[in-house]
């Protein structure tokens, strides 16, 4: 895991991001190009590349949902892989029922518009809940790395999709 | 994108859109869905228990062209056959007959998962309680 070794941190889903902030700052120093000015070519290449590893690496392990998918995609697990596995039917079945919702409204059904009011605050706190439920997985896995933690995590993220997905969808509606 | 005559023909008209009764006895549903886009597939078939045929397939699909386009052409696919040679269709024969292309792959994988899916629910109704036990 490239990402975490160019930050010198071990493989934890749990980051502090005051303290990455810092990390991804001293790194950077330590790699400025103009220390590198009078090195060698292929040196002053592999810091340059370093650094933009470092980049990477920032952006992606600062947000706790591209952290978990970068983290599980390295212990081999397909995110947003097909199936519903890990996707509670219920979920699936609601999914379903606002997109007819959805549909009826854009056909000039109005009488649709209160329900995707209602659905549209429970999927924002499904999502809500979702965040605290990856926050509680994390720590499990920190405390005792297990395969099934991160099984439960890829699910909570597949979830998450479905609903980022919905919302957008809804509040683009909504809104006009 | 473009889509292959095929597609925008089951997209402009798609077949055997609807739903049926999900409680009868008879219909097997298969609800799924691709986590990397979000879309979901409803398709349902109606068999007929003296033959095991399938009388009529249903589907609805919120998702984007290719996957419409595979779950159109899986209703047509699935009339007529039983409910065992249903279970072989596979996604690649999907692909094959309406050209899509590599990064549309995974909608027809969603059109075959649906087929299992409804297979699968209808079985386990057909299931006689007994053995169920
Ligand atoms: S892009 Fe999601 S099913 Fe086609």
């Amino acid at each position: 895991m490239d990402f975490y070794r160019v930050l010198g941190l071990g493989p934890k889903l749990q980051l502090n991001s005051v303290e990455l902030q810092q990390l991804f700052y001293g790194r950077s120093r330590e790699l400025h190009p103009d220390r590198f000015a009078r090195a060698e070519p292929s040196v002053r290449a592999a810091a340059l590349e370093e650094s933009s590893l470092l980049n990477d690496a920032y952006r992606t392990l600062k947000d706790p949902v591209s952290r978990a998918e970068y983290f599980l995609k390295h212990r081999g697990f397909d995110i947003g892989e097909q199936g519903t596995k890990d996707v509670p039917p219920e979920l699936l079945e609601e999914v379903f029922e606002l997109n007819m919702a959805l549909e009826e409204l854009k056909s000039g059904d109005e009488s649709a518009r209160p329900q995707l009011a209602t659905a549209r605050d429970h999927f924002a706190a499904l999502l809500a809940q979702s965040d605290d439920e990856l926050t509680n997985l994390f720590a499990a896995h920190d405390a005792s790395p297990a395969e099934a933690v991160l099984r439960q995590i890829r699910g909570v993220l597949n979830r998450r999709r479905y609903i980022l997905n919905l919302l957008r969808d809804v509040n683009g509606y909504l809104s006009n | 994108m473009a889509y292959s005559d095929k597609v925008v023909d089951h997209y402009n008209n798609p077949r055997n859109v609807g739903s049926m009764d999900k409680n009868d006895p008879h219909v097997g549903t298969g609800m799924v869905g691709a986590p990397e886009c979000g879309d979901v597939m409803k398709l349902q078939i109606k068999v007929d228990p003296a033959t095991g045929i399938i009388e009529d397939a249903k589907f609805k699909t919120f998702g984007c062209g290719s996957a419409i386009a595979s779950s159109s052409l899986a209703t047509e696919w699935l009339k007529g056959k039983t409910v065992d040679q249903a279970m072989e269709i596979k996604n690649t024969e999907i692909v094959n007959e309406l050209a899509l292309p590599p990064v549309k792959v995974h909608c027809s994988v969603l059109a075959e998962d649906a087929i299992k899916a409804a297979i699968n629910d209808y079985k386990k109704k057909a299931v006689p309680a007994e053995v169920n036990a």
